[in-house]
């Protein structure tokens, strides 16, 4: 007869042991409500466990999980929180600018769509000019006919900036002629759509400044700056 | 070396990954963080796991030797850990009473000692066998079902009879 130990059991109860050993110990606690009852707490527990973490494993996985298996890898992080100083810093390079942003465009929509003459040329001319060169994303007015989302530099240094407006929404950069027109979308001023309407324009200019930026968008500061050389 | 079939493989692991650092850690934003450097170091760490060995205890073994790492910074920078009373929810859940028991598994957990929480959470949640766990923790398997058994007992004596 072998020995019943708390070890043995358990393994018993997980299918550990091999056949002769698990026959053995089965005989041994058929006779036994005791160890019966050890090996059900113990089955019943693992089934507790499990159904409790299980619901985490269902869960869709955060993208920024995904995207960093297919990140080439720098240094080594140390702790967690170097980790996260370092998830900290890289989060805001949109969605900093995207929430207001996106905010300020619904409140365009709502409130007084102002008329801004839509731009016809390459370059932006009249109140779009105006208002490219010298309204700032972090103190504009609420009401302003054209409101610009963010400014960046592109990959060839050009100062860039997305804006969006009741007849137009884009994407200027500011080259020695002016501000030269690279991405235009429909404007804001559509009468039964208008809520959608500047929410889809505002995400469509920040989509193609992700991809046209060489890095992180302007702060205020920077964007002050910027203006005080005349964007250039 | 089939690079993009390791990418792959490591992606189809994460949802567990994330189960096992939600028990080491016990709080969600770390334990996205673990997993989160799990996975770059795996990445770094390519040329080192031997084709046609087990990918997944492989980086099991680096998600607990992180955490076993910064479990120890922590205690050096004199952080505490999360408070047990604290409890977590971190089931989906629904009603107030789930809820109450959720908070309580996780209470339980956070009372034992490491090496018996991991030895727990490999085998009765992860579902690893005992020689398995054990070569992830690095340790005889009669040290790992030891352990266990110990997490347990703490556990049943906690949690009381199950219903």
């Amino acid at each position: 007869m072998i020995s019943i130990t708390p070890e043995r059991l358990a393994a018993y109860a997980d299918g550990e042991l091999d056949g002769e050993t698990a026959r053995a110990v089965e005989t041994a606690i058929a006779a036994d409500p005791a160890l019966q009852a050890q090996v059900a707490a113990h089955r019943a527990l693992k089934a507790r466990l499990s159904a409790h973490f299980a619901p985490i494993a269902a869960q869709p996985v955060p993208e920024r999980l995904r995207a960093a298996v297919f990140t080439p890898q720098e240094a080594e992080v140390v702790d967690i929180a170097a980790a996260r100083a370092r998830r900290e810093r890289q989060m805001p390079r949109w969605t900093w600018i995207a929430g207001p942003a996106l905010a300020a465009s619904l409140a365009l929509a709502f409130f007084g769509l102002g008329r801004d003459p839509a731009p016809t040329g390459p370059y932006a001319g009249g109140a779009l000019a105006q208002a490219l060169d010298d309204q700032l994303a972090a103190t504009q007015r609420p009401d302003a006919p054209v409101r610009v989302l963010l400014s960046f530099r592109d990959a060839g240094g050009r100062f860039c900036r997305g804006f969006s407006g009741a007849s137009k929404s884009g994407i200027a950069c500011r080259d020695s002629a002016g501000w030269r027109l690279e991405k235009r979308f429909g404007g804001t001023e559509r009468a039964a759509t208008e809520y959608r309407q500047a929410g889809n324009e505002a995400a469509d200019v920040l989509a193609a400044a992700q991809d046209m930026a060489a890095g992180p968008a302007l702060d205020a500061p920077g964007e002050a700056a910027a203006a005080k050389r005349g964007w250039q | 070396m089939p690079s993009q079939g390791f990418e792959q493989g490591v992606l189809a692991l994460l949802p567990r990954l994330r189960r096992f650092a939600t028990g080491l850690a016990r709080d969600a934003a770390d334990a996205d963080d673990l997993c989160q450097m799990t996975i770059e170091r795996a990445l770094r760490s390519h040329g080192q796991w031997r084709e046609g060995s087990r990918l997944d205890s492989w980086i099991y073994r680096i998600m607990r030797n992180i955490w076993i790492d910064e479990a120890r910074a922590r205690t050096r920078r004199g952080k505490t850990f999360v408070d047990p009373d604290q409890g977590l929810d971190v089931g989906a859940g629904g009603g107030q009473e789930e809820s109450v028991e959720l908070s309580q598994i996780d209470r339980a957990l956070a009372t034992l000692p490491s090496e018996q929480r991991e030895a727990v959470l490999l085998v009765m949640v992860e579902g690893y066998s005992y020689r398995e766990a054990a070569e992830i923790v690095g340790c005889p398997v009669g040290t790992l079902n030891s352990r266990l058994v110990r997490g347990r007992d703490a556990l049943l004596g906690l949690l009381g009879e199950p219903a």
